[in-house]
């Protein structure tokens, strides 16, 4: 059918007309007194916020978001650089963390048995070091407060042996004694004196005391 | 008895050369078990003789053997007990024993030498000995002919043990090895 040419002349008068009329309008209108006029905070609360969110479909936009391009634009270095560790572990209550765990069901679950199979006792023994520990140990207070000075007193002691130690001790004294003397005539220093025969005295030098 | 073997005295002095007082008394305990065991010696021989053939055996006159039998006693004594441990019954008591002059074991040869030296160090009142008394290393004459020394060899630490299992537990104690308060000894 052929357009008729009156009626799109007609057409195109109203469509001018009603141009007309919109910038008319817009030119009358002042837009800042209508915007000063409407009331943004009843706009708002008139606004169902959870009917929009339910229309909007997450799915599909998580679906369309590409996590691994976001990544590889972070700059971790630069976001760790600007992290204050102090001041965070500042603001950690470890007392109440503490108090929070149960160890008592930590422990619980803890499998020793198989932690002690783990354990290479021959390895652990090689390095402790016996002779140090023994050093520390106050020997004589061992003997002489446990049980441990009944056992020797019961299976060592006896007169001959009392009177030995004594006549023993008695002549080191006396050796002390003439030595010092003899070294202090002499002039002679007890330090450079050798201690005994190389093989049956450790090179570490005299002891604290001196020689006698 | 509660004497007390101080620490300073005995646990630091195995291996350590031997004082002359050690030396002077095991010396004479030695000599005192020498001529004990010779005069046993005697005796018993005298006795089997007497009993074997009803007549009684007199040394009087017969000084002369009596004398070699004494010096070779004497050797015998010495040479042997040396050789075997390194110390007489003197020695044993008195805790010291000869050693080489290195701190080895002292051998049969060094014995022997030591105590056919050993005469030499009485001479001139005993100035072979003095060497105990000012020598660095403690050595007598014999000592140095032999090439040996003489060293404490007891075990103190024992000793101050089994003195302090004694003790009463409740009674403090210095390093010293006697007690802090004012115990009286037994």
């Amino acid at each position: 059918m052929a357009p008729n040419p009156i009626s799109e002349r007609i057409e195109s008068m109203a469509q001018a007309i009603a141009e007309r009329v919109v910038n008319l309008v817009m030119d009358a209108i002042d837009i800042d007194a209508l915007l000063d006029g409407i009331d943004v905070d009843r706009l708002i609360q008139r606004v169902d916020v959870d009917k929009i969110i339910d229309r909007v479909d997450v799915e599909q936009i998580i679906n369309r978001v590409d996590v691994d391009k976001i990544i590889n634009r972070v700059d971790v270095e630069q976001i760790i650089e600007r992290v204050d560790v102090d001041r965070i572990v500042e603001r950690v209550d470890v007392d109440r963390i503490v108090e929070r765990v149960d160890v008592d069901r930590i422990v619980e679950r803890v499998d020793v048995d198989r932690i002690i199979e783990r354990v290479d006792v021959n390895s652990v023994v090689e390095r402790v070091d016996v002779g140090r520990i023994v050093d520390q140990l106050d020997i004589d207070a061992l003997v002489e407060q446990t049980e441990l000075g009944s056992i020797i007193a019961k299976s060592t002691t006896g007169v001959a042996s009392e009177v030995l130690d004594v006549v023993r001790a008695q002549g080191v004294g006396l050796d002390d004694f003439f030595a010092r003397w003899t070294n202090r005539l002499l002039r002679r220093p007890m330090s450079e004196l050798p201690l005994g025969p190389p093989t049956l005295v450790a090179p570490a030098g005299p002891t604290p005391g001196g020689r006698p | 008895m509660s004497y007390a073997p101080p620490v300073e005295l005995t646990e630091r002095r195995q291996g350590h050369y031997a004082g002359a007082v050690s030396r002077l008394v095991a010396f004479a305990a030695d000599i005192g078990a020498l001529w004990g065991l010779y005069t046993l010696g005697l005796a018993g021989l005298s006795f089997a003789v007497e009993l074997v053939t009803g007549h009684a055996l007199k040394f009087q006159g017969h000084q002369f053997v009596t004398l070699a039998v004494l010096v070779v006693w004497s050797f015998v004594y010495f040479a042997y007990q040396w050789s075997l441990s390194g110390r007489t019954i003197g020695m044993a008591v008195l805790g010291i024993k000869v050693v080489a002059a290195d701190g080895t074991p002292v051998t049969t040869r060094e014995s022997v030498i030591r105590t056919v030296a050993l005469p030499f160090s009485f001479v001139l009142f005993g100035i072979g000995f003095l060497g105990i008394l000012i020598g660095r290393e403690r050595r007598a004459w014999h000592d140095h002919l032999a090439g040996t020394a003489v060293v404490y060899s007891w075990d103190a630490r024992a000793a101050r043990l089994r003195w302090l299992a004694k003790q009463d537990p409740g009674v403090p104690r210095r390093r010293s090895g006697r007690p802090a308060t004012t115990a009286t000894p037994e």
